[in-house]
């Protein structure tokens, strides 16, 4: 091969690789236009003034934010502020919980330890949704439910209690953190806390975000379990059941579909902020943790 | 050592539980409140006006719009009674064609008093969750109320709820920009304008039974189901008579096949379609307002066309539903219970369903009601009135049955002949009627029927498997010429005759008592009769001329039914009902054995011991 | 055992020349045929398992009863009043903790409502149902609920719990007794509260540290599990809800006897569910493999040298992630309505002029809404596998392209030699969490279609099922529709188990990397 030819593949290569680029360049946006049409026609939708009820074009006839004025004039707010409590305590007590059990998990070797998770992998083949009806007959005897006004504690403790068994993740991540780190710290007189405390929680910073962000996430999507909880009292419902409530049936779709759109909104968009800001530190998290397992 | 920690920590949570478990059951043991509403005084109020007299806190659901009126309703309730009644109420939005789902995942979570569409009822009274009325409630509200709503709140005969409104039904709503009026009566003129204008047909024929028993009321089909209150208090379904597989029933899919195939059939039912393209939808009055927001001065509402099959026209059916509003039982609260019965029927009495007609637009049941003026001349109703006399009142509808007729479009759109739309119906017969074949293993017994013990082929007489294959009947008493087949799960799909499946009557030759066997491995010769044991003589008030049948107890002992025998009675036993082969007390053909003393007594009948074989078993 | 010797046993020389497919194909054979064995090696284990759990257990009585004969009297009377060794000999935290535990263990057993009635019951499940009678003062019919067999079960488990982890408490009890006697006779000294609290946060942290949450699995999950399977051997329904209207009671194998063998006027169980499991796999299989792939396929297009704003894309892709899918699955459902948006849109292009049925077209067994949710499905799930992908890609050695371009390996043939490989061993055990994952994907199934379009076959049997139906919405629907049928939703939820149990042990046995997780690290 001599320097001309060369010369010219590298060439052609360059050419080739510009041509492909602009292919991608294309390709990338047609995929995000389909990826944004949706959401995109919620927002419009949520506009819309002319009808409350579903019609076959996006672009409203007359704009407005009626839509948004007649939320605050339903339980929506008192919905809102609910399922966000309830997301932060959330958040808060299943990150420490998932912590707990990872850490626990990829550090130390106890006797029961493959045991437990095999135990758990086990749990997780069975369908959780027939337990959701004992699970709400032990709230409502805890009266933690909606005729008793509690729903909300009654939410957090069934969304946290069960937390531990999504510890996959950041166990992988912890298990990528050398343990040699530990070993050093116990040597210098460390107990097993403070090594916890002190080294290994300041090294995780994006599996420890990473799981306060899906733990905020999860409350806002619940429909099934919320629904039993809140025994249909208005007071007791969180954004998701409130909002499937305004579609309930045919007439009601009829005059509420155009606010429900513009509760969507509303919804997705502190969640959509805050994922858009952190996702640095989700990709970490799931990269660093996901794969391993 | 720290695991007494956590024991200690699941100590606390078990104990938490199983306290609160604890001390409801206590509630239901002593007589105390129910679980769900506190009562703040269940004392007689110092007044004494009344033993109801007390404040009561209650859960109330309505549909979501009737919330407000409910409210004042109440309010109002609380205000004029004169029984010092007053209730603290909780109005909660739920919508009446779902909250029997809510109310059946927990009855004691539910509501006190609710509403609910009548499609519902049956699943409600099973749950538990409806309170039947008192003597004096029945009598006034079947008094006031429309009979075929009354009937829907009936199981068995026995009232179980309160009628709210009788407007459950569907009509036509129409764009008179593009049907005119004249097409107004041919289902097959409506097809053609929209098909010609381009615009829906709305018609919700793929996803609901409701709406597709239209076409079958239409050729006079008819689905009625017979319910019975059972002892523990729920309700049953226990027949049904369904003609929707008929001949009937066929030109009723031929006249849906010709909507459901058409290009501008929308399988909907919601008025905001005529927003979306649609001329014509069939939905009920619920969907006025928001079809007039649409259509303005341009929406006819009027009854269902017709269509015409084979040269004849028949008029569309529909159901004619309501609502109730229902009580839900207290437990031992009986004087809370009463409390809201009274409620109940303050407001489904002539004022609220009328107040709920001027605000909602609600048709009433009450038969005065009906008759006012203002009610007679609303659109909406006055189609729905206009659709009456082809209409049928829902009654009481087996919950599955939903499920099972609402795929008969789908099936019949496949279908792509006669035999296809036969297909359908079929389908359809198989599942209703499996909803009263319970096991498996009824469905797969053998049984004789036949002109036989006195029967005229209407009595099964059930068979039993001795070995595989192999089937016998009881001992059973024949006559020379009666004839009988086997037959299996109570159908005719599977049966033998004297010469194979589906053959000939069997033909019985000579009188005698037998065992009627019938063998599945000798499919050509199957049935045969085997001679069965019977004991006769002067017994039981008969003088030899009288068969009574003996069952094999163990290997070659045969046993009576217990009888009552008198000191020097005689008999002997017998086979085939002749005198060939016969025992008496001393052997084959040997003398009478001869009763001792009065008494009851089964016969035993021991051929094992062929020298004694008789003897007599008190009891 | 006698061995399948139909097939070749390859050394690992010979293994080694084998190209890929006939590689895997070898594995999966060796797998098949040595699935006997492994059965029987399993139920060795079990066998291994019981006996030795037996000797244990012998053991331990033993171990009970030599420390009862040689102890001393502190001992002995630990054995009836708990923890009283410890206080006896100094151990004062413990021994109170102890003592606790034994009295509130003995209140809750004897309490008239308390343990000992729910044990009581947990055999007839309830006797009483609910008394009927009428009051003539005020015209009213009275039902008044007695026995809860619900609450009988409930707390019938969570009792049995409770005495499980009695006896484990005594038997530590007992236990720390012979041990502290052994450690005075050494001479040695106890360890005193100061040091207990202190190895909760040292040698003991782990248990600090599991405690809740596995308290929290305990109660929350394992406890509805069982009786989630309990259930399955009841009449538990609509007709007997246990309370108000008629107590349920168990009824043996009845219901999985019902689930095989019913076949009343085409509702045959045992065909639906087979009907229903094999769209379950279907789904699982291509809901798991187009998002993984394509999902790859996007994330290599976006880190692509040259390829600009990055960051732009991959914040558009996961909008799907930060959007809850109860707002945008069930408006995408709606979009395509018959009526909605992508039909008008459709029909204003001019490019169809009768509206399609997405949800509703039975044809071909409801082929279009299949379809349908298996690509709705990868505009949500591609961003997961996006991200994912992205990270995995760049932790990739450089060098390992850079060498195979100057072998001159097309694009191509480095994805399918490098990229893909090292892909599919990191991401291993996440394929399988997922399909297990899609298997049970209620969400997407239930959001998008709701099980439509009807499935006319099957629309008898319990629950209305659809062609769409996933085990896992099918199971819903029985728990909501017009019978609750219970007992049937638990044996199909057992059945559910069985069949991702079964396809994860078959998956786990054929991928090296998920069995060693030390391997990772």
């Amino acid at each position: 091969m001599n320097e001309n030819t060369s010369l010219k593949r590298s060439m052609g290569l360059r050419a080739s690789a510009r041509i492909s680029n602009s292919i991608i360049h294309i390709l990338l946006i047609v995929i995000s236009i389909i990826w944004l049409i949706p959401f995109a026609c919620i927002l419009l939708q949520s506009f819309r003034v002319e009808s409350t009820w579903p019609v076959p074009y996006v672009i409203p006839e007359t704009w407005g934010i009626d839509n948004y004025v007649r939320l605050f004039s339903t339980d929506f707010p008192r919905w809102y502020i609910m399922t966000f409590v309830i997301a932060l305590v959330v958040a808060v007590c299943q990150t420490v919980i998932v912590l707990c059990m990872s850490y626990t998990l990829s550090r130390f070797r106890f006797k029961l330890r493959k045991f437990l998770m095999q135990f758990m992998l086990i749990l997780g083949m069975f369908p959780g949704i027939l337990a959701m009806i004992i699970l709400y007959r032990v709230l409502d005897d805890l009266h933690l439910t909606g005729q008793y006004g509690n729903s909300l504690p009654g939410l957090i403790l069934v969304y946290v209690a069960s937390s531990g068994m999504g510890y996959y993740v950041s166990k992988g991540f912890f298990d990528t953190i050398p343990k040699s780190l530990d070993e050093a710290a116990r040597v210098d007189g460390a107990t097993r806390a403070q090594v916890l405390w002190k080294i290994i929680l300041p090294l995780s910073k994006p599996i420890v975000i990473y799981t306060v962000l899906t733990a905020f996430m999860g409350p806002w999507g619940d429909f099934v379990f919320a629904r039993y909880v809140s025994q249909l009292y208005p007071s007791a419902m969180n954004v998701a059941v409130g909002l499937q409530s305004w579609l309930a049936t045919n007439a009601m779709t009829t005059s509420n579909y155009t606010m429900f759109c513009a509760g969507g909104v509303v919804v997705a968009i502190p969640v959509t902020i805050l994922f858009m800001c952190l996702q640095k530190y989700y990709v970490e998290g799931v990269t660093g943790g996901a794969v391993k397992g | 050592m720290k695991k007494i920690l956590a024991v200690m920590l699941a100590l606390v949570l078990v104990l938490g539980l199983a306290a609160c478990g604890g001390s409801t059951t206590t509630t239901t043991t002593t007589p105390s409140n129910s679980t769900d509403t506190t009562k703040t005084n269940t004392e007689p109020a110092a007044q004494g006006s009344s033993e109801l007299a007390g404040t009561y806190d209650i859960v109330v659901w309505v549909g979501e719009n009737a919330v407000e009126l409910t409210q004042k309703q109440i309010a109002a309730y609380n205000e004029t009674n004169t029984d010092g009644i007053k209730f603290n109420a909780t109005v909660n939005p739920v919508s009446e064609a779902t909250a029997a789902d809510q109310m059946l995942v927990d009855v004691s979570a539910g509501a006190d008093l609710y509403c609910f569409a009548q499609d519902q009822f049956a699943r409600l009274v099973q749950g538990g969750a409806l309170n039947q009325l008192g003597a004096k409630a029945s009598e006034m509200v079947r008094a006031a109320n429309d009979p075929g709503v009354v009937g829907a709140a009936t199981a068995g005969d026995v009232l179980f709820a309160y009628p709210l409104t009788s407007d459950n039904g569907y009509f036509m709503y129409y764009d008179k920009s593009v049907i005119p009026e004249e097409d107004l009566d041919s289902l097959e003129a409506l097809i053609a304008d929209c098909e010609a204008a381009d615009k829906y047909f709305a018609f919700e024929a793929n996803t609901s039974a409701w709406y597709i028993a239209s076409w079958f009321f239409g050729t006079g089909c008819v689905s009625e189901w017979t319910t019975e209150t059972t002892d523990d208090g729920g309700v049953e379904f226990v027949s049904v008579n369904d003609t929707f597989n008929s001949a009937n029933g066929l030109i009723a899919v031929k006249g849906m096949k010709k909507l459901v195939d058409s290009p501008m059939h929308l399988s909907s039912s919601k008025a905001a379609e005529f927003a979306n393209g649609a001329a014509i939808v069939v939905t009920g009055t619920w969907d006025y307002e928001a079809a007039e927001s649409i259509l303005g001065d341009n929406l006819g509402a009027t009854d269902l066309p017709s269509f015409e099959v084979d040269g004849n026209t028949y008029h569309l059916g529909s159901f004619n539903g309501c609502k109730l509003m229902g009580v839900k039982p207290q437990g031992d609260d009986v004087v809370k219970q009463a409390a809201l019965h009274r409620l109940a029927q303050y407001l489904t009495d002539y004022e609220r369903q009328m107040e709920r007609f001027e605000a909602l637009s609600w048709g009433p049941a009450n038969l005065e009601a009906q008759q006012n003026e203002a009610v007679q001349a609303n659109p909406g109703l006055a189609a729905l009135l206009k659709q009456s006399p082809y209409s049928v009142p829902q009654g009481q509808i087996h919950g599955s049955w939903w499920d099972i007729a609402k795929v008969i479009a789908d099936d019949v759109k496949a279908a792509e002949d006669e035999a296809g739309l036969q297909q359908a119906l079929d389908n359809y017969r198989d599942k209703v009627a499996s909803l009263f074949t319970m096991t498996a293993d009824e469905k797969n017994a053998w049984s004789v029927i036949g002109a036989v013990g006195g029967t005229m082929w209407d009595t099964d007489f059930p068979m039993h498997q001795v070995e595989p294959g192999i089937f016998e009947s009881d001992p059973i008493e024949l006559h020379a010429a009666e004839e009988f087949k086997c037959r299996q799960g109570a159908s005719w799909d599977n049966n033998f005759g004297i010469n194979g499946a589906g053959g000939d009557n069997f033909v019985v030759e000579a009188d005698g008592c037998y065992i009627i066997r019938l063998d599945t491995n000798t499919p050509d010769e199957p049935l045969s009769l085997k001679a069965a044991w019977s004991a006769i003589g002067a017994i039981n008030g008969t003088s030899w001329d009288t068969d009574f049948p003996m069952a094999l107890v163990e290997e070659n002992v045969f046993e009576s039914e217990p009888m009552e025998l008198h000191a020097g009675e005689e008999f002997k036993v017998r086979q085939t009902g002749s005198w060939g082969v016969n025992y008496g007390a001393t052997g084959p053909d040997g003398d009478n054995f001869v009763v001792e003393a009065d008494g009851t007594y089964v016969i035993h009948f021991d051929l094992n011991t062929p020298e004694a074989p008789l003897s007599l078993i008190e009891g | 055992m006698e061995r399948d010797s139909d097939m070749k046993r390859y050394t690992d020389m010979e293994y080694l020349r084998l190209s890929k497919g006939q590689k895997f194909l070898y594995k999966l054979l060796s797998f098949l045929i040595s699935i006997p064995l492994k059965i029987w090696a399993g139920i060795c284990k079990i066998g291994r398992f019981f006996k030795s759990l037996g000797v244990g257990l012998v053991r331990t009585l033993a171990d009970i009863g030599v420390t009862f004969a040689k102890g001393d009297w502190k001992t002995k009377t630990s054995f009836f009043i708990m923890g009283f060794g410890n206080i006896a000999r100094g151990q004062v935290l413990r021994g109170l903790l102890f003592l606790l535990f034994e009295a509130v263990f003995i209140f809750y057993m004897v309490f008239p409502t308390g343990g000992g009635y729910w044990i009581k019951m947990l055999g007839s499940l309830g006797v009483q149902g609910p008394i009927r009678s009428y009051n003539e003062i005020l015209d009213q019919y009275v039902s008044v609920p007695q026995d809860n067999s619900f609450r009988i079960l409930l707390y019938g488990v969570l009792t049995i719990f409770f005495i499980i982890a009695f006896i484990y408490t005594w038997r530590m009890n007992v236990k720390q007794n012979k041990i502290m006697e052994e450690i005075l006779a050494s001479g040695k000294k106890l360890k005193s509260g100061k040091d207990d609290l202190r190895s909760l946060v040292d040698d003991q942290f782990h248990k600090t540290l599991l405690a809740l949450p596995l308290l929290g699995i305990l109660i929350f999950t394992v406890m509805p599990i069982i009786f989630m399977i309990l259930v399955a051997f009841t009449n538990y329904d609509g007709a007997h809800n246990g309370y108000t209207n008629a107590l349920f009671t168990w009824v043996g194998l009845e219901n999985f006897r019902t689930m095989f063998s019913w076949d009343v006027g085409g509702v045959n169980y045992a065909a639906t569910f087979g009907e229903v499991l094999t769209w379950t796999l279907l789904w699982a299989f291509f809901a798991t493999f187009t998002n993984y792939f394509l999902g790859i396929f996007v994330a290599m297009m976006i880190n692509k040298k040259g390829i600009r704003v990055k960051k732009l894309w991959r914040t558009v892709l996961v909008m799907t992630i930060a959007v809850p899918q109860f707002i945008s699955l069930l408006y995408v459902s709606k979009m395509f309505d018959v009526n909605g948006l992508v039909n008008g849109a459709l029909k204003s292009l001019g490019l169809i002029t009768q509206s399609i049925d997405f949800w509703g077209s039975t044809a071909n067994n409801g082929l279009i809404a299949r379809i349908m949710v298996i690509v709705i499905n990868i505009w949500i799930g591609i961003p997961y596998l996006m991200l994912m992908a992205t990270g995995i890609l760049m932790n990739i050695p450089a060098d390992l392209y850079e060498s195979s371009r100057i072998d001159g390996a097309s694009g191509w043939k480095q994805f399918s030699k490098i990229t893909l490989p090292y892909m599919l061993f990191i991401t291993g055990p996440y394929l399988l969490t997922q399909f297990t994952g899609n298997m049970n994907n209620f969400n997407v199934i239930f959001l998008l279609t709701g099980g439509r379009p009807t499935n006319p076959v099957a629309s008898g049997a319990s629950g209305s099922v659809g062609y769409t139906d996933l085990l896992i919405t099918w199971l819903f629907k029985i728990t909501t529709g017009s019978d609750t049928k219970y007992y049937l939703a638990s044996v199909v939820g057992i059945l559910v188990f069985l069949v991702v149990a079964i396809i994860s042990l078959i998956v786990y046995n054929l991928l090296p990397s998920v069995k060693n997780e030390e391997d990772f690290q």
